[in-house]
């Protein structure tokens, strides 16, 4: 989770504008769901993959790392489409590989773009872009408030859990237990009174009810959008030539 | 004239003894004072009713003499005038970049995008944190978090600035950082009023003093004058300043004489030492 965070706010492409981070992950998204040939797939695995990497310089370990849980899951699905039971009896299905295969190539590149997204773009981006295509504003600040409060209540967590740790508070597995709850029970009241001094400290500042800040403005290049529309436009026709 | 003025204050929380009792405090333009306390001597508890958070259950603040009132648009004007800053500076940023968090205040004052911009980038400055305006909050260090949040409340440009504990929890590099952006602070003309269990910081920073124990103000006075009355710091259960000791010390031995001025830093103090040698 953090280390996502770290690499949305440190990455190359940082500071580019939402919405060509956005028009090209989702547009890639949309690319690698609907064009009916696997090669366009392909195609979209490698060119996302090629942007997180070399272009908004994500480091390749970190990528991997956030990659290999999507695609554990990936592989349970594949593996039960490529084979069929027949009572003890395990095969190959019937146009099973073939089939596993272009389902993969689909689902890496989705996982591809998301990640692009993800690795790429700070949260605050996205709330503000939240914000801009019209989500009501309440819905907006409670992400906002959720992402802030998310960092602090996990800092508390782990303290809590060094705390006890040294009071070998997790020695048995009952006593792990125990202690984990007094954890949860404990976090509660905490973010009780985070919560009541967030409003004082709101208030100090002239609260009225509506958290409204000021965010920077990234203007999108012209140059950047037309070739995110070009590049998507040659991997349509490509996938839709090679089906 | 007299900017900010607290009589007679009482305040009682809930299954517990007085937290203020009774308490007189008063504050001058231009001064830097320190309400200087033992733990649980209701140093919060006062600061959050001089900007009008709390109410007091009797007695009243006067803001240049007349009574704060506690409707919501006198308390937007009282807080447009008083600021406060929080120990906890993570009670204090919500937003999730420094420049966001910084403009928080001036759009609540109902400036401009323009003036509110000016506003946030002249308060990053002034606290030296220019550099970190697109930084995450949560990827701060406790030192430049606490300086954001000093950001927050002088963008809207207050008159006095009440701040909690500016200093817990600070390492030396931090504290010093902290007090040279302060004094840079007074300079633009904000009094600074700042509450401390820490003598050595007030006797080093503060030009004027109200010591407080159990929700009274015990004295207040000149730093020295305050500093220097040893039944009074007992009293309030504090010692006085070891650079305070070691000056008048040196008064009463003839290395200092009466009318130089006491030591008020390491570096001082050591060049006294000097002469004598």
């Amino acid at each position: 989770m953090s280390l996502i965070d770290t690499s949305a706010n440190c990455n190359r492409w940082r500071r580019r504008s939402l919405a060509e981070k956005a028009l090209l992950a989702l547009g890639m998204l949309a690319i690698a769901v609907g064009v009916p040939s696997w090669q366009g797939a392909v195609l979209v695995a490698i060119v996302m993959s090629g942007a997180t990497l070399v272009g908004a310089r994500v480091s390749p370990a970190l990528w991997w790392k956030t990659m290999t849980a999507p695609l554990g899951f990936l592989l349970i699905g594949v593996i039960t489409l490529a084979l069929q039971f027949d009572g003890m009896h395990v095969s190959l299905a019937p146009n099973g590989l073939p089939l596993a295969g272009r389902l993969a190539a689909r689902a890496v590149a989705g996982v591809t773009c998301l990640l692009f997204l993800a690795l790429t773009t700070p949260a605050t981006d996205l709330i503000g872009g939240l914000r801009r295509i019209g989500v009501p504003a309440e819905i907006a600040e409670l992400a906002l408030l959720i992402y802030r409060f998310l960092f602090l209540l996990t800092d508390t967590a782990a303290a809590m859990h060094a705390a006890q740790a040294a009071r070998l508070g997790q020695i048995t597995y009952r006593r792990h237990m125990r202690s984990l709850g007094l954890l949860i029970a404990n976090l509660m009241p905490r973010a009780f009174s985070r919560a009541k001094a967030l409003e004082t400290g709101l208030a100090a500042r002239g609260w009225k009810g509506e958290l409204r800040v000021l965010s920077p403005v990234r203007r999108a290049s012209v140059t950047a959008i037309a070739t995110i529309i070009a590049v998507e436009l040659l991997i349509v026709l490509i996938g839709l030539r090679t089906s | 004239m007299k900017l900010l003025e607290a009589c007679a204050l009482t305040h009682t929380y809930p299954g517990s003894v007085h937290a203020l009792d009774g308490l007189n405090l008063s504050i001058e333009r231009g001064q830097r004072l320190a309400i200087l306390g033992a733990n649980g001597s209701g140093k919060t508890t006062l600061l959050l009713h001089l900007n009008g958070t709390l109410r007091p259950q009797s007695g009243q603040v006067l803001l240049e003499g007349r009574p704060g009132g506690y409707d919501s648009a006198s308390l937007i004007a009282w807080r447009r005038r008083v600021g406060l800053v929080l120990q906890n500076a993570d009670d204090q940023l919500f937003a999730a970049s420094v420049a966001e968090d910084v403009s928080f205040g001036p759009l609540n004052l109902g400036l401009d995008e323009a003036q509110t911009r000016a506003r946030v980038d002249s308060a990053l400055r002034a606290l030296h944190v220019h550099e970190l305006a697109e930084r995450p909050t949560h990827m701060l260090s406790s030192g430049q978090k606490k300086r954001v949040a000093i950001a927050g409340l002088v963008a809207m440009q207050p008159e006095i600035l009440l701040l909690d504990e500016p200093t817990a929890g600070l390492d030396h590099q931090g504290t010093e950082d902290l007090l040279a952006v302060l004094a840079e602070l007074e300079a633009s003309n904000t009094t600074l009023v700042f509450s401390t269990h820490d003598v050595e910081l007030a006797y080093r920073f503060a030009d004027q003093i109200a010591l407080f124990s159990d929700g009274r103000t015990l004295a207040q006075g000149s730093t020295v004058q305050v500093l220097s009355d040893r039944e009074l710091l007992r009293a309030a259960g504090l010692e006085a300043p070891l650079l305070l000791k070691l000056g008048l010390r040196a008064r009463e031995l003839g290395i200092l004489a009466a009318h130089e001025p006491l030591p008020r830093s390491a570096a001082e103090a050591l060049t006294l030492l000097k002469v004598t040698v």
